[in-house]
């Protein structure tokens, strides 16, 4: 079977600190509002008012970085009626800005939101798993930037043997229609894509 | 609502309105035809024809403002295989030459009656073909309020519906030329103009109804169906609720109220002058209410996930 190029996240160890995204956009040189990797802010519960007391009730928080999922069914390259977006045959999902017209339909068809139309150049961009890099047998940014090494990549089949096949917790949509090439280790509070009690914390501009 | 989004509104309506007005023309036409000879028929309708082109390049052009990219637009044909938006568009051409085609040859009378009617025949099942593929163009499953089968259903409503009452509008036009240019021509063309509106008013009538009905349906399928759905119906009945109750109040008054007026008033002669206007305030009010509609169609749509 041919190898299809994955990221790992360990969402048990992930701060929030966002040095990924960070990472990222230094190394791709992105304006402000392009995020190729993105850190959300998932959480959920209340606060129950006992006397003058405020008590937490099923309060719960955790964090998950997300890129562009390299998926092994690309709903993206599917749709583009350019032809733009085509997959290498380590799996890796690339746009030709050259072919791109920026029609943006590609960004109502992903679920996962990588696909971010750049107003300078007036295409769409997304993350590109630092194919460069990776050419050279060095790391994606965002993996060596992380700081508690919650971040890996490698090949699907390894990463899920060794971390299983979990890929969709809130609020990711469900792995069902793309089959991105992920793996998670869960937070403890991580709650299964589609059974969500909680929201997005961040604000808007933040991812 | 930006620029990007008003290209793709008078996009596709303008594409369906030219798609259900060929078929509306060519379906008087051949009534015509049969009823009061070629003549007669070609004088009913060769101009409305004529209108329909800078219709159709109008869309086209409208299109282009949607890109990033418009000199590039030419690739948009290139993923025929797998993209159902390089389908649209490909299809869009071919209705677009067809139609130009047409239009040229019936209004210069060249080549044979049958050549004509093979060329109007070709672009009119391209344009069902191509207002199926614009449909499918919006089932992404990503997309729950536009992934549903009142896409298709809408849009080919919307299709015969203002193709209809432009028709009807530009029939009522036409006439009123005919009777300035050649006064007191129009006995047959009189007759023929007030059987066609009643058809006109009839389908108006009947494609409202289907709207109305599949509405209601939709709203509520799409609220039972997911926590995305059910954001854009809050959307819908929410903060764009008023949009909404004016589309839904104008497609009624348009193509209710004033297409009933209109059917009556052409049951019997002498009623040309309010035929006109009935005609004409139909087609704008259905037009306005059907714009309204698709704003709302790409303003309320939440898409899954991040």
């Amino acid at each position: 079977m041919a190898k299809q190029k994955a990221f790992y996240f360990d969402a048990s160890a992930c701060t929030g600190c966002k040095a990924c995204q960070v990472a990222c956009q230094d190394k791709n040189d992105l304006p402000p509002e392009i995020l190729w990797r993105r850190v959300f802010q998932y959480g959920g519960g209340s606060w129950l008012k006992q006397g003058e007391t405020l008590v937490p009730n099923n309060l719960f928080t955790y964090s998950l970085s997300t890129a562009c999922q390299h998926c092994e069914s690309p709903v993206c390259r599917d749709v583009c009626p350019t032809a733009a977006i085509t997959k290498r045959a380590d799996g890796i999902v690339l746009i030709d800005a050259e072919k791109c017209i920026g029609c943006r339909y590609c960004q109502w068809a992903c679920p996962y939101g990588a696909p971010q139309f750049d107003e300078e150049t007036k295409v769409m961009t997304k993350c590109n798993f630092c194919y460069d890099l990776l050419d050279q047998g060095l790391n994606p940014a965002c993996v060596d930037a992380c700081v508690m090494r919650c971040l890996d990549f490698g090949d699907l089949d390894e990463l899920r043997q060794k971390y299983g096949d979990l890929a969709a917790i809130e609020p990711l949509p469900t792995d069902k229609i793309t089959l991105p090439a992920l793996v998670i280790t869960p937070h403890k509070h991580a709650q299964l894509s589609g059974h969500g009690t909680g929201q997005i914390q961040n604000l808007p501009e933040e991812v | 609502m930006n620029v990007r989004d008003w290209a793709l509104i008078a996009f596709t309506i303008l594409v369906q309105m030219s798609v259900g007005a060929m078929w509306v023309l060519r379906v008087a036409h051949s009534f015509a035809t049969r009823k009061y000879g070629v003549e007669e028929a070609d004088r009913l309708s060769d101009r409305a024809l004529l209108a329909l082109v800078p219709v159709i390049a109008l869309a086209f052009v409208a299109s282009l403002f949607h890109l990033g990219d418009p000199l590039n637009a030419y690739r948009a044909v290139t993923n025929l295989g797998s993209s159902w938006l390089s389908r649209e568009i490909f299809f869009g051409v071919i209705f677009a030459v067809l139609a130009f085609v047409f239009a040229f040859l019936q209004w210069r009378k060249i080549g044979s009656f049958i050549l004509r009617n093979v060329i109007a025949w070709l672009a009119e099942l391209d344009g069902l073909v191509l207002v199926f593929s614009m449909s499918n163009v919006y089932l992404l499953q990503s997309q729950p309020a536009w992934n549903s089968w009142a896409t298709p259903i809408s849009f080919f409503a919307t299709t015969f519906l203002l193709g209809a009452l432009a028709m009807g509008a530009a029939f009522v036009a036409n006439y009123a030329y005919l009777q300035r240019k050649e006064p007191g021509c129009a006995d047959t063309q009189c007759t023929l103009m007030r059987e066609v509106l009643r058809w006109v008013a009839a389908a108006a009538v009947l494609l409202v109804g289907v709207e109305l009905v599949v509405l209601p349906m939709y709203l509520a399928t799409l609220a039972s169906g997911s926590t995305t759905g059910l954001a854009s119906v809050q959307l819908m009945v929410g903060s764009f609720g008023w949009a909404l109750a004016l589309r839904v109040v104008l497609a009624f008054v348009g193509a209710g109220v004033l297409a009933m007026f209109l059917y009556q008033n052409a049951l019997s002669a002498g009623h040309e002058k309010m035929l006109g206007n009935l005609a004409y305030a139909s087609f704008v009010i259905v037009l306005a209410a059907e714009v309204l509609g698709r704003a709302l169609f790409y303003a309320a749509h939440v898409r899954i996930g991040i």
